[in-house]
């Protein structure tokens, strides 16, 4: 056992997106939505989306390799996996993607809270080191999201997008920059059904009759949405605040899920924290669920939008309902890659 | 109160002072429907006030959302 001062410390980043982007134009061609209406609505410009036959787990195996690159060390003791889209419903995808990445052995599990998924992982994975269970942990978030949307929807289509990011953390002090100091995670079971994906599962499947059209798709009520998120987000950022013993003068970057831009910018606006503090990739990348906070560290360490020792405020909502907050400090990266 | 919810729209939500009357629709000062939900959430944190967008929605005028504010702040 160790004694209470072991921390999980962010030692690698890494991300991924599939080639192919998808403009508002190319959208509004098939569509009935128009670039105007997506820009107004959601502050998402293009987006990246996979190729017939890429899974999440091709995109999770990429961050990952990136991850572990940049982190000088290609061993870690476990790999979690946040998703939404797993490449099976049965088994897990992360076993596969930590043996596709050399790792066979390892322990592998994909953790479920759609966009709130990664910062559960994270929590998670700092769990592991905390307990002693592991030393190193590779945590992705992956999603070939566009997979589960009905392609003719417009109210979903021009939000939702594909990609992948993903952390290494090792034991190490909570003083060291990269260290994981706090976490806030909830959940709200009574509003499970405002965003879902019908059918497919043993509810549907135990009833004993065909899935409705559409039931097989993703679906979202927006408004609702909107509502929940915004409230849930703040409430969140504020409680993991007092957990790390932080004022609000104290946070130089705020990483919000990229669900929406007028969700980030409304929740930020509650906290009174600036738009120059407030870190944002939604314009370029759309909404990727599980792999948005991720895949916006990265970025943002590349892009030197994130300095080491930055104190840093990643923050969540999705569907089931679930949100979740982290407080961590930015350590020194070497990220190659998107 | 119709000065105050005045006050909100044109700076929490861009709206033309010189637009916004009380027979003017929310709808024609710019408001779409997630900022209906964002005007309720403010109500809700400002006011105290629970009106949901869908009520917000409904009413389109000002003056109809001022009234509805008036008389649930009076139930208080």
């Amino acid at each position: 056992m160790r004694d209470n001062e072991t921390a999980a410390v962010v030692c690698g980043a890494g991300s991924w997106l599939p080639p192919r982007r998808v403009t508002n134009a190319d959208l509004a061609g098939y569509l009935d939505t128009s670039d105007e209406w997506i820009v107004s609505r959601t502050g998402i410009h293009r987006r990246h989306v996979v190729d017939a036959g890429t899974s999440t787990g091709d995109l999770a195996v990429e961050a990952g390799r990136e991850a572990l690159k940049s982190a000088g060390d290609t061993q870690v003791d476990a790999v979690v996996l946040a998703t939404t889209t797993p490449d099976r419903l049965c088994p897990a995808t992360a076993p596969e993607v930590a043996t596709r990445l050399g790792l066979t052995g390892v322990a592998a599990y994909d953790v479920s809270a759609v966009c709130t998924g990664f910062v559960y992982a994270l929590a998670s994975a700092t769990g592991l080191i905390a307990a002693g269970v592991a030393e190193r942990v590779l945590v992705i978030g992956a999603e070939a999201f566009t997979t589960i949307l009905n392609p003719r929807d417009r109210t979903t289509v021009p939000i939702f997008a594909d990609g992948a990011g993903a952390l290494v953390l090792r034991a190490g002090t909570p003083d060291e920059p990269g260290a994981v100091r706090a976490f806030d995670l909830g959940s709200d079971g009574e509003n499970s059904d405002l965003i879902q994906i019908p059918a497919g599962g043993s509810r549907q499947r135990s009833a004993g009759t065909p899935a409705g059209p559409g039931d097989g798709y993703f679906t979202m009520r927006g408004r609702d949405v909107y509502r929940h998120a915004v409230e849930r987000m703040a409430a969140s950022v504020r409680r993991v605040m007092g957990r790390a013993g932080w004022r609000l003068s104290d946070v130089d970057r705020l990483v919000p899920h990229q669900a929406n831009s007028r969700i980030s910018t409304a929740v930020a606006a509650r906290l009174d924290i600036p738009d120059e503090r407030c870190l944002s990739n939604i314009a370029e990348v759309g909404n990727t669920a599980a792999a948005s906070v991720p895949l916006l560290l990265a970025q943002g360490s590349r892009q030197g939008w994130l300095r080491p020792g930055h104190r840093v405020l990643l923050t969540a909502f999705g569907g089931g309902l679930t949100w979740g907050s982290a407080a961590l400090t930015w350590p020194e990266l070497d990220i190659q890659g998107d | 109160m119709f000065d105050e919810l005045k006050q909100i729209l044109v700076t929490s939500f861009q709206a033309d002072p010189t637009e916004v009357t009380p027979d003017a629709r929310l709808q024609d000062l710019g408001l779409d429907s997630l900022d209906m939900v964002e005007l309720s959430l403010v109500l809700k944190s400002e006011w105290g006030v629970a009106i949901s967008d869908d009520e917000l929605i409904e009413y389109q005028q000002v003056g109809a959302v001022v009234a509805a504010v008036e008389s649930r702040t009076a139930r208080l």
